[in-house]
């Protein structure tokens, strides 16, 4: 898989500002469920998902970024990747909502956090 | 291979003008633990304090905790590939400080996690309040990336915990236990009647902050392997990880792994622990599953009877537990798989992120969204300014007594998915 | 520590008054009385505890006479005013579980008293109430009193005293679908060694975490004919002809309605509503085709798009119906559909 083969749908900026040149980055100005709900959207027009929706240990709703890498091409609705993004999506419910109660440095953190986590599947991905 | 592993008990830590070990009491100069720490230019200072069980005393941003060991003969040292050169450990004498640890803490990230309370119910949940605890708070150089403070703490840490355990060197164990296993042939010959069995320890990889190092190497550029067990008690296998208080593995849950010395207890009983398997917890799906047929394969080649599979972190890894529990038992190997739970603050929603009928057998740490206060504490090791700002704690966190309203994955270790404690659920 | 007060619920049959030829016998309160298995409870209860009154129903009365009994017996409960209200152990009858766990739960949801009941785990009222009210599990008959009652007087007291309940292992109630964390005797991976040692002997072990229960049906082969096939509609949507001749409840359905759509084109707000309690109805009264779309397979029937539209629908309310309901009413009108030489169904839900 070539690095032009996948997309990234993303809210973190930090994704969209250090990839945009290099990659697919869809980059919507939307909460963490909703990157979950647009990825679902997605895979229910045939997408397949490249990486794992609760990738990071930390939690939805405390961080508020969240960036996933799906195929640019479209087949059958891929049942695993339905499974695996349902479930993300039940599983952010759980946790109590505190993803604004942070000073601004910390949101740094959380970007850079999540750029890192998507960087290591896009090295698997462009590897491969 | 055989490891003889001498115990030295700890019973007190004292700072002192000269470290040493004398009479079970651990004597350490700040000064020298001091330059060992700042070897590392990217650390501006080092603060050192010692919290000692049943003290009003709370530790936090807690990063990592290690044990201190002394490789005492044999090949290799401890933390191969990291403090010590790469050779294979696992077999010969080690010694180890038991009832102390060494714990580092820093705020790496703003959200950075992990409490651990001396006293109190807090107390009651991880396991480090039953250690002498020798706390190192790490403040690095201005402007470094997460990722390098990270890297300097790591080692900090490490190279500390070797200082101190050299000075084991020359004393006498006051318990040894002895690790051995054998060759694959070995074991055929020797326990023709016994169930062949295994550990398959998942390995957090996804990435910054959720790293493990195996020999030094990355884990998730590794594809699953086989090990002694007893390579991890030399230090084998560190943790590069901070996120995920509750359930993510410190170097010391590494060195002492409970699955791997529970097995022990039962090798050439009830069954033949054959190896330690490790395998990674990528973002990438297909990594995923690329690891997931190895274990499953491994297992297979082995001829393996049974496995038990450990876990480490949240949501993501849940994927991995089931993949692998799900193509290990379709081998034929029976299989039971350790985890912990995230079922809601009320204890009323789906506990993992994946499922499969196949999982019949599962231990479970508990539910790491349970609301525990931590009453106020009379002094604090690090700071509590972020106390607020992690994972499970609301805006209600801090009470208006001082008390601290938060969830139980604030805690470190404390529903440890190698089924390091006695916590569970129902 | 003052006494706590209960109010014990039994049947005619652990009254003492007959078997099944007074199961028509009408609820009494018998205010001062411990009867039958009251008298175990109290022994249990000790100095913690009281039965202040018995409340004895027949099995048959309560089933039949349902809300006239409900209604009874909680003013009998209300008046009585206890710290905590204990029916049964019903074991392994089943009008006897079912009404043990309908009243305890009415006791603890509609008069805010904490309540508790026992049953065998196969007792279809342990299904349909072990998420409404703790629920101890007890042997399939009699003979296991003893044991029943020195799990479920201990747990009363607890209710009684709003003290903090523990986990389903520890009190012995059926795991009602909420974790509770508590501390084993023996640490993780203890636990997963001795369960693997069991497993690998093929014994017997308990899983700490059962996975959510999985009953997959596998799907059919395909339809080979569809433009020839008779395709008929069932929907747990609740959808019923205006006015719900039926009655069927709005949750917790005891039944499910057929209805005849000969001739019928397109469900109207005038002609047809939902009865179902768990959602906002007002969409679906508005135009019911969008629960069952009768007005779409009707075009597609007129297109040749498929064969014939079935002329009967089947239709309940999925709102908290037991899964044992949901699965003998569909055992019914399955029969009923394969008879009428039906070749697909499109199942539909809310």
């Amino acid at each position: 898989m070539g690095s032009r083969d996948y997309m990234v749908i993303t809210n973190n900026p930090l994704v969209l500002d250090r990839l945009k040149e290099t990659r697919h980055v869809v980059y919507r100005d939307i909460s963490y469920e909703e990157i979950l709900r647009e990825v679902r959207d997605r895979i229910h027009e045939g997408h397949t998902l490249l990486s794992h929706p609760l990738s990071g240990s930390v939690k939805p709703n405390e961080t508020p970024y969240k960036s996933i890498m799906i195929s640019e091409g479209k087949g059958e609705v891929d049942e695993a990747s339905l499974k695996l993004i349902e479930n993300a999506i039940q599983a952010c419910r759980k946790f109590i909502f505190k993803s604004d109660l942070y000073e601004a440095p910390v949101y740094d953190d959380f970007q850079i956090i999540d750029l890192t986590l998507l960087e290591s599947g896009m090295a698997s991905a462009d590897a491969g | 291979m055989r490891l003889e592993m001498g115990h030295i008990y700890i019973k007190d830590i004292q700072f002192a003008a000269e470290s040493k070990i004398e009479d079970g009491i651990l004597y350490v100069s700040e000064e020298a633990v001091r330059a060992v720490a700042l070897e590392d230019e990217k650390i501006k200072s080092v603060s050192f304090d010692i919290a000692k069980p049943g003290e009003s005393v709370r530790i936090t941003p807690v990063k990592d905790v290690i044990e201190p060991r002394v490789k005492v003969e044999g090949r290799g040292g401890i933390f191969p590939g990291v403090i010590a050169k790469v050779d294979t450990v696992g077999e010969g004498k080690t010694y180890a400080l038991k009832g102390m640890a060494v714990v580092t803490a820093g705020k790496i990230v703003g959200f950075q996690e992990g409490i651990i309370d001396m006293t109190g119910p807090g107390a009651d949940y991880t396991p480090f309040s039953k250690t002498l605890n020798l706390v190192m708070v790490c403040e690095p150089v201005d402007d470094i990336k997460p990722h390098d403070y990270e890297k300097a703490v790591r080692f900090a840490g490490f190279r500390v915990a070797v200082y101190l355990g050299e000075l084991a060197r020359e004393l006498t164990p006051d318990e040894t236990k002895v690790y051995e296993t054998c060759t694959i042939k070995e074991g055929m010959e020797k326990y023709p009647d016994l169930p062949r069995v295994a550990y398959v320890q998942m390995l957090q990889s996804q990435g910054l902050l959720h790293d493990t190092y195996v020999y030094g190497v990355d884990a998730k550029k590794i594809v699953p392997t086989i090990m002694s067990p007893t390579e991890i008690m030399d230090g084998a296998i560190v943790s590069g990880n901070c996120v995920s208080a509750c359930d993510k593995n410190p170097t010391y849950v590494h060195l002492n792994n409970p699955v791997v010395h529970d097995m022990f207890e039962q090798h050439g009983k009830t069954f033949n622990f054959v190896c330690h398997i490790i395998t990674n917890e990528n973002v990438y799906l297909a990594d995923k599953q690329r690891s997931s047929d190895w274990t499953a394969k491994l297992c297979k080649m082995l001829d393996l009877d049974g496995v038990i599979v450990s876990q480490e972190g949240f949501g993501n890894p849940d994927t991995d537990l089931i993949m692998n529990c799900k193509k290990i038992e379709a081998e034929g190997v029976k299989t039971v798989i350790i985890t912990d739970e995230y079922a809601g603050r009320d204890g009323k929603s789906q506990s993992l992120a994946d499922s499969d009928p196949a999982a019949d057998a599962v231990v479970t740490g508990g539910n790491a969204n349970q609301v525990i206060i931590l009453p106020k504490l009379d002094k604090v090791i690090g700071t509590l300014d972020y106390v607020t700002k992690i994972a499970g704690a609301s805006e209600e966190t801090l009470r208006e007594d001082g008390s601290l309203e938060v969830e139980l994955q604030v805690l470190t270790g404390a529903t440890n998915e190698t089924g390091f404690n006695k916590l569970s659920a129902r | 520590m003052a006494k706590l007060k209960v109010v014990h619920y039994i049947n005619q049959f652990f009254a003492q008054i007959g078997g099944e030829e007074k199961a028509d016998y009408p609820a009494e309160l018998r205010v001062g009385e411990i009867v039958g298995p009251g008298q175990a409870l109290t022994q249990q209860f000790g100095e913690d505890a009281e039965i202040v009154a018995t409340i004895i129903c027949g099995d048959s009365y309560f089933n039949e006479n349902l809300e006239k009994a409900k209604a009874d017996i909680l003013a009998m409960v209300k008046e009585q005013a206890p710290d905590v209200f204990v029916a049964g152990p019903a074991f392994n009858a089943g009008r006897y579980g079912v009404a043990c766990g309908t009243i305890a739960a009415a006791v603890q949801e509609e008069l805010g008293i904490p309540a508790v009941t026992g049953m065998y785990v196969e007792n279809p009222g342990a299904d349909m109430f072990k998420t409404h009210v703790y629920i101890v599990s007890t042997k399939n008959n009699a003979a296991g009193m003893r044991d029943a009652v020195k799990k479920l007087a201990p747990l009363a007291v607890k209710l009684g005293r709003g003290e903090a309940i523990g986990a389903s292992s520890q009190e012995g109630y059926m795991p009602n679908g909420v974790r509770v964390n508590f501390f084993e005797k023996e640490r993780g991976s203890q636990r997963a060694v001795k369960m693997l040692i069991k497993k690998l002997a093929d014994k017997p072990f308990e899983t700490e975490f059962p996975m959510p229960d999985f009953d997959r049906v596998d799907p059919n082969p395909a339809v080979k004919d569809i433009a020839h096939a008779k395709i008929a509609l069932v929907t747990s949507g609740g959808i019923v002809p205006k006015g719900n001749p039926d009655h069927i409840e709005s949750s917790s359905a005891s039944h499910y309605g057929e209805y005849d759509i000969a001739g019928v084109m397109d469900l109207t707000e005038a002609t047809y509503e939902t009865a179902h309690g768990g959602y906002d109805p007002v969409y679906a009264n508005e135009d019911s085709d969008r629960v069952l779309p009768v007005d779409v397979l009707r075009d597609m029937e007129k297109e040749g798009k498929i064969g014939e539209l079935h002329h009967l629908f089947y239709t309940t309310t999925g709102n908290g119906t037991a899964v044992a309901s949901s699965k003998a009413f569909a055992a019914e009108f399955s029969q009923k559909l394969k008879n009428d030489g039906v070749d697909a169904v499109i199942l539909t839900s809310t």
